[in-house]
């Protein structure tokens, strides 16, 4: 179904009822299993994505690699000086409208694993855990755009309450453009955070800012676009990342703030402190 | 698994003090790619292009199948990749590594997804029968940078591939051999080439263009970029690694439109004088007057 | 499973195996009876892009995610009616007078486990999947419900999702997701008659349940039938010696003599009694109308964990050991043999050979008591609000 976007331009109003600038309803919770080292529950909008996080522990015997093969996806820096990160996907298969299974196997899921095992790699202290693995589980539960940019934010969020040192939140996003890239129109607007809709139709990227930088640590575009509208795209895309690094923020200290009130940790100690419960 | 072997310590630090001193290895600039050789094979479609050590031979073949069910209009186009141990002894026959993975994924957003084949030139009959148009991509030399010239070749050989001509009378479709009808070539809509950007150094402030295995093995960082000629973006990749500043980023599309500007000429030239080298005269000579009408 | 790779000493297996085994009660290491069910937090209704879903969340932490999808599809129309090979051993009479609509096909229900780290083509996720869907299927109540009409019917796709780790033996919990999922599992209401192309309310407050619910709600749609069908649970049970303990967490069942998945479903009407195969128990006949009657749906042996344990030496035979009497040589002819017949109290071993048929009985009738565990479990779901 094409997406109708002539009401666009007399409004100024998006499919969602959006201004171009907004980003959708993000809510996130860390902390959501008892028994993981890390955490996280994350929403945008109707993308909703869980995360877990093992580590940074012995790796796991050469039996089990095996076994997991390809599944396990990508390491970075596997054996060495530093910790190996390791991602898996799991999307569900009543994630998306029309139920479609997607096999591990799959060159998409591996090249999203991959690319969120290398981004979060140099955020992540790896070279403080050497010969272990960070394992990464995400589970896409329901999909609704912008996949990537909700699947790195969880990943962040569960490393954070995982414990492990990391430079800065790595926050992603995605933006876009009102038309699409047939039309050469040096009038259209930069879109913030696409939903599923509106991928489909018009072109966009996905990136992703280390903390409150302007330092891309992702950049990924799949569709056609002129280059003369990469900039706007991406100047609006790293402002929607430090927006969503806000929130990021937000989301971990209220956590922090309730866990002393409960009496859960004490105040003033560390995060790394804050593992051992 | 077997697993590549790592350059030394030294060698990695010798590398980057020379990037760090603005030097390459091999004395090239930072932009500058290494010279590209393009060959075309006796038959249509065949093409190896070499980048330095790096040598890749693509294949093009089209034969005539059942289209998909959800998409009875179109043709199918495949891109397949193999990266075989004559390559590098890290590469496993039929076990994809990430290398392989992420070359495909990029060879398929280049090429296929953004609609350079036009895949409804394909269809035959509606629903029936149709062109799948496959091109088989080898490795057979891996010294970096192999999704550029990967790409090259891809798009070489559609470009250079010709399919045979076919004609429909009441329902009956026949195909006819070269010596019967000059085969025709695939309906190409723009020609998308890749170019990736290497990045060193704690903050990725130093970009390189097309590595060589070496610098491939040291880099913190790189960058895909697929342009056009008509300055239209196919695909973007930077699947993570190490930070960089968003403003050079764009200064890195700005120089890679100038690079797929240089390819496209490149290839149109080549094309230009095998096209030339393959027009002998004679039959097939009026033959291909024929089909200039 | 990483539940098969505990990391227990001899010494520590050999602890555990003997409070486990002791009489009258056995001591768990977390202190539950044996019939406890350790705590957990369920909600359904989480993802309004499904037909119905739950989440599930252990005390231990294990948390499992379920979504049903259903999809139109077309029946393949057998041959004759008559070939129908499917389950007709719960049949009811008052089904008679429906008999040409009466069946479902097992391939109308599909249904996938994935467990992190794990292959979904890995057998002990296809035994998982395989036996929840057994429960499910075998008493062809459910695939009635999928029907529409002669030509078409729903197909019911089931995910099931485990998030965490797989702490424990994730059985129980997958199969109490899936029961909350589907139980919270809604289709739209149907518009068309007869056997026409089916044609579906708009509305989404209009669907109906695919197990109606029960007439304390206002909207109950069946007044005679007091009892409504629930799905299938299925439960782990093993025993130790001569306890028969419930829910084992992964160290007890590091330890286990025998290890059983128990399928136990609710009789659907109260009117009638039937048994129909040797697979249907009838627990309490002619009970009040109200009680909930069980019914054995399957039983399925899981290969416990504790046979592949190391064994531990004991002194008779370990050479680094220097009892005061005896010379060495002497000892390790004696320990030999030792090993290979006796158990020495104290040193572990792993149990061998199956279980006594009196322990299986024992087991299985312990799960269907009347007020037992799975009544308890089902009364616990109850209280689950499916909103």
């Amino acid at each position: 179904m094409p997406l109708d976007t002539s009401s666009y331009s007399l409004a100024l109003l998006r499919v969602d009822g959006r201004r171009w600038n907004e980003l959708r309803r993000i809510n996130a919770q860390i902390r959501t299993q008892a028994a993981a080292d890390g955490s996280s529950y994350l929403e945008m909008g109707h993308t909703k994505v869980m995360c877990v996080v093992t580590g940074p522990s012995e790796p796991f015997g050469p039996a089990r690699v095996g076994r997991t093969g390809a599944g396990a996806g990508a390491t970075a820096g596997a054996s060495g000086g530093e910790a190996g990160v390791v991602v898996s996907i799991v999307v569900a298969g009543f994630s998306s409208v029309d139920r479609k299974r997607r096999g591990r196997g799959d060159k998409r899921i591996q090249e999203l694993q991959s690319t969120i095992s290398s981004a979060l790699a140099a955020s992540l202290h790896t070279h403080l855990f050497p010969h272990s693995t960070i394992s990464i589980s995400l589970h896409v539960l329901s999909q609704d755009g912008s996949l990537l940019a909700a699947l790195i934010n969880a990943a962040t969020l569960a490393c954070v309450d995982a414990g492990i040192p990391m430079t800065d939140y790595v926050a992603a996003c995605t933006a876009g453009s009102t038309s699409t890239y047939a039309a050469n129109d040096e009038s259209a607007d930069p879109l913030l955070d696409l939903n599923h809709q509106e991928e489909q139709e018009l072109p966009g990227l996905t990136v992703a800012t280390l903390g409150d930088s302007d330092r891309v640590a992702v950049l990924v575009c799949e569709s056609r676009v002129q280059v003369s509208r990469l900039e706007g795209m991406l100047a609006v895309g790293v402002d929607g990342c430090k927006q969503v690094r806000a929130i990021l923020d937000r989301v971990v200290r209220d956590k922090g703030r309730k866990m002393v009130q409960e009496g859960t940790v004490q105040k003033g100690v560390g995060l790394e402190d804050m593992e051992v419960d | 698994m077997p697993r590549e072997a790592e350059p030394s310590l030294n060698e990695k630090q010798f590398v980057i003090q020379a990037l760090q001193s603005n030097l390459r290895l091999d004395g090239r600039k930072f932009d500058q790619y290494r010279p590209l050789e393009v060959s075309f094979g006796e038959q249509y479609g065949v093409v190896e292009v070499k980048l330095g050590k790096t040598r890749i031979l693509a294949k093009a073949s089209a034969e005539v199948t059942v289209p998909y069910v959800d998409r009875p209009l179109d043709g199918i186009f495949t891109i397949a990749t193999e990266l075989s141990p004559m390559a590098s002894p890290a590469f496993e026959v039929n076990r994809p590594t990430e290398t392989e993975v992420l070359l495909s994924r990029l060879l398929e957003k280049t090429v296929r997804r953004s609609g350079a084949l036009d895949t409804e030139s394909l269809c035959l009959v509606a629903g029936q029968k149709c062109w799948h148009v496959r091109v088989d991509v080898h490795i057979l030399s891996h010294d970096g940078d192999l999704i550029d010239a990967a790409c090259f070749a891809t798009v070489a050989s559609l470009r250079h591939f010709r399919k045979p001509d076919t004609s429909i009378e009441n329902g009956v479709l026949t195909v006819y051999t070269p010596a019967e009808r000059e085969p025709v070539p695939l309906g190409w809509l723009h020609s998308p080439f890749c170019v990736t950007w290497s990045f060193y150094g704690d903050e990725g402030e130093i970009a390189v263009l097309d590595a060589t295995w070496l610098e491939e093995a040291v880099r913190v960082g790189s960058c895909t970029i697929s342009l056009n000629r008509h300055g239209e973006i196919c695909q973007i990749a930077k699947l993570g690694g190490t930070p960089v500043e968003a403003l050079s980023l764009l200064q890195c599309t700005s120089i890679a439109l100038v690079r797929v500007k240089e390819f496209s000429a490149l290839l149109d030239k080549k094309l230009a004088e095998d096209a030339k080298r393959r027009d002998r005269g004679g039959l097939l000579a009026e033959l291909s007057a024929e089909n200039d009408r | 499973m990483s539940s098969q790779h505990v990391l227990l000493s001899p010494a520590e297996l050999s602890y555990l195996h003997a409070s486990l085994s002791l009489q009258p009660l056995p001591l768990r290491p977390d202190g539950r009876s044996p019939t406890q069910f350790r705590p957990l937090v369920a909600e359904t209704g989480i993802l309004p892009g499904t037909n119905g879903s739950a989440r599930i969340c252990f005390a231990d932490g294990t948390e499992a995610i379920v979504g049903v999808k259903a999809e139109v599809e077309r029946t393949v129309q057998p041959f004759t009616q008559d070939t129908q090979t499917t389950q007709d051993e719960g049949e009811t009479p008052a089904e008679d007078e429906r008999r040409k609509e009466e069946v479902g096909g097992s391939d109308w229900v599909e249904m996938t486990v994935e467990i992190p780290g794990y292959r979904d083509d890995d057998p002990t996720t296809v035994f998982l999947g395989q036996m929840l869907q057994e429960a499910l299927l075998a008493d062809g109540e459910f695939t009635k419900r999928l029907r529409i009409n002669g030509r078409f019917h729903w197909k019911i796709y089931l995910d099931i999702l485990l998030i965490s780790p797989p702490l424990s033996y994730p059985l129980p919990l997958l199969s109490l997701t899936t029961h909350l999922a589907l139980l919270s599992a809604r289709l739209p209401r149907l518009k068309s008659e007869g056997d026409e192309d089916p044609l579906f309310d708009d509305d989404w407050a209009a669907s109906t349940y695919v197990y109606p619910r029960d007439n304390n709600k206002k909207d109950g749609k069946d007044g005679n039938n007091k009892v409504v069908a629930r799905p299938p649970v299925t439960l782990l049970v093993m025993a130790v010696g001569n306890n028969i303990i419930f829910d084992p967490a992964r160290e007890e069942l590091a330890v286990a003599d025998v290890a059983l998945a128990v399928s136990v479903g609710e009789e659907t009407t109260t009117t009638t009694t039937q048994t129909g195969g040797d697979d249907d128990v009838d627990m309490e006949e002619g009970s009040t109308p109200g009680k909930r009657r069980l019914r054995l749906l399957s039983v399925r042996t899981i290969d416990p964990p504790s046979r592949l344990t190391p064994p531990g030496v004991p002194n008779a035979t370990n050479t680094a050991y220097t009892a005061p009497t005896g010379t060495a040589e002497a000892k390790t002819q004696d320990g030999a043999r030792t090993l290979e017949t006796e158990r020495v109290e104290g040193v572990w071993k792993a149990p061998r050979g199956g279980a006594k048929v009196m322990v299986m009985a024992a087991l299985v009738a312990k799960v269907l008591e009347k007020g037992g565990v799975a009544d308890e479990v089902l009364d616990g779901l109850e209280a689950v609000d499916l909103g």
